[in-house]
């Protein structure tokens, strides 16, 4: 085992951030990362002999990442970081278990801090498992720090800000990107505007990416949705019909789109399972994009040393995200003694601040991309909607019909969520689902339900390691 | 006990370079420090996975290992995540079909 004063689960805009505000004040975090590089989905750079994004100029997101990644490697003599290493346990109140490719470990934190961020809503509708469709992070994430293109073809759809970001930087790799398909009417956004003016220069980004969208002709849908793709082994069309205000779709009014590839993503859910894992008490929060733990002003969740930062708290983006870590960084190391109170109510004021403000804009924005309960009529009856067990709606709605109207029973009855993701793709749309028809709220439908591995570990990986017979395996069972 | 180690299969300093690489037998190339995802897409594929129970396509889809849509057998080893595991020099990647470990769909 190892045990160390701080450990940052994720090195994502939150995680870099609070390592650099607690090695700042003296500690010597560790940060743990899935990925095999850091920066999170966000800021993650291109490989050294890859040129790094777009070329100059960059864009005020690339210029953000920049910035923040070489504030941490500045301090990278007082952080270890270990990368390509998955937590796939956290045992209360704040012992992970990891594992890398040549092992496994269990690591005690005095101070934990979770940044692991959040993944993007898909509800399912007919085609949506065929490849060819993937999250706009996906395709992003070729494009700008793979230096590879997803596809030629593209139609980019869903909701929110996100999609006008991908739709113009998948332009500039040379996709052809034929639309962007938004849900939300420009009326509603057009009347959302007050509230966004209180952040000029988010704002001033979003108008910088419509206006060079226009200036690439590429067409924005707007109260529009996809509701299918097609093809036999692939994307070859995608199906676009207008929607109401609730996102209905008019099927009557639908029409074809010849593409290869469709990006689809209706906003994120937060990566909430290691919090659920060291036990810290949940609330379902719509506006931050589902369940998330509850956290004091400090970001401390309901188990003491344990704080939450970045998306995976709730969704509301990376400056949002980059606030919150430095906050979690210097509340540790305020708990850890290395601030004393008046350094670290000095250092958090002006952090505080500029939360409020940006969560201020971000409310305007949530309020216009809450997901509406058209989506859950995209899925037909033969739509798989658990990707991993492949379920069909029709048979997850049996199980409905005979009382599994929560995640546990639903699972012993139909293996809904029971495949590697444990529910993560599925169950944020079958709650839904659930909640509209037993009349109940998603509060009351429930969270996932979450157990160790969080990531397929085999058991001949475990044994190989001297710790086994003391790991963590022997001391969760009473 | 040994912290877990944080090396890759590439030695630092060796990003970039040119590697070589075998999906389903056939020889690729890439570049380090992509992904298997990457160099799969780079390469003009786009499924490396057959389902289970009806035998159906799968490749990328939340690119950030989130879905495990995008698992591939490397060397020999099943339910790997092509989006998480960078490409290396001499790896072989195959098609993994149903749960990896021999048996197709059903």
């Amino acid at each position: 085992m190892i045990r160390r004063r701080l450990v940052i689960v994720g090195a994502g805009p939150a995680g870099l951030s609070a390592a650099i505000a607690a090695a700042e004040a003296g500690l010597d975090p560790m940060v743990i990362d899935e990925n095999p590089r850091i920066g999170g989905q966000i800021y993650r750079q291109p490989p050294p002999a890859l040129p790094p994004e777009g070329g100059p100029p960059l864009s005020s997101a690339a210029r953000r990442g920049v910035d923040l990644l070489h504030r941490f490697h500045q301090l990278r003599a007082r952080i270890t970081v270990l990368t390509e290493t998955g937590a796939w346990g956290l045992f209360p109140p704040r012992r992970l278990a990891v594992h890398a490719t040549r092992g496994w470990d269990t690591i005690e934190a005095e101070q934990l801090i979770l940044a692991p961020g959040a993944y993007e809503y898909v509800p399912p509708f007919p085609g949506w498992t065929l490849p060819g469709v993937m999250t706009p992070g996906a395709a992003q994430l070729m494009a700008k720090t793979m230096h590879v293109r997803p596809g030629q073809r593209v139609v980019v759809a869903g909701t929110g800000p996100f999609l006008l970001v991908v739709a113009e930087q998948l332009h500039r790799a040379g996709l052809a990107v034929l639309a962007v398909v938004e849900t939300v009417r420009a009326v509603e956004a057009v009347a959302a505007l007050p509230r966004l003016l209180g952040h000029l220069g988010l704002l001033g980004e979003g108008l910088g990416y419509l206006y060079r969208l226009r200036r690439a002709k590429i067409p924005i849908l707007r109260g529009q949705v996809v509701t299918e793709a097609r093809g036999d082994g692939e994307v070859r069309e995608v199906v676009i019909a207008p929607c109401d205000r609730d996102w209905r779709p008019d099927s009557s009014r639908r029409r074809t789109v010849m593409a290869d590839t469709l990006c689809v993503g209706y906003g994120f859910v937060p990566r909430t399972q290691l919090a659920q894992l060291a036990g810290c008490r949940m609330r379902f929060a719509d506006e931050l994009g589902g369940w998330v733990p509850e956290v004091d002003e400090d970001l401390e969740t309901s188990v003491p040393g344990l704080r939450v930062a970045g998306d995976g708290g709730g969704v509301a983006g990376a400056l949002v995200a980059q606030e919150e870590g430095t906050l979690a960084g210097l509340a540790a190391a305020h708990h850890l003694g290395r601030l004393d109170a008046a350094a670290f109510a000095r250092a958090r004021k002006p952090v505080l601040r500029r939360l409020r403000r940006l969560r201020r804009f971000r409310a305007g924005l949530d309020a216009l991309s809450r997901v509406r309960g058209g989506l859950s009529a995209l899925a037909t009856a033969e739509t798989i909607v658990c990707r991993c067990e492949e379920l069909t709606r029709a048979e997850v709605e049996t199980g409905l019909t005979f009382g599994g109207t929560d995640i546990r029973t639903l699972k012993v009855m139909t293996r809904l969520g029971m495949g590697p993701c444990q529910g993560c793709m599925c169950w944020p749309a079958a709650a839904r689902w659930i909640a509209a028809r037993t009349g109940r709220s998603s509060a009351e439908v429930g969270p996932l339900s979450v157990r160790p591995p969080l990531t397929p570990v085999s058991l001949g990986d475990l044994a190989r390691e001297p710790g086994f017979a003391d790991g963590p395996a022997a001391e969760v069972a009473p | 006990m040994t912290p877990p180690s944080s090396a890759s299969r590439n030695a630092p300093g060796t990003e970039g370079r040119p590697v070589c690489w075998h999906f389903d037998g056939e020889e690729l190339r890439a570049v380090e420090g992509q992904t298997v995802a990457a160099a799969l897409l780079a390469a003009g594929r786009r499924t490396w996975r057959t389902t289970g129970r009806r035998g159906e396509p799968r490749g990328l889809f939340c690119g950030m290992g989130v879905c495990f849509d995008c698992l591939v057998r490397i060397d020999g080893r099943p339910n790997c995540r092509a989006c998480q595991t960078p490409v290396a020099n001499g790896m072989r990647v195959e098609t993994q079909h149903g749960s990896g470990s021999g048996e197709g769909p059903a």
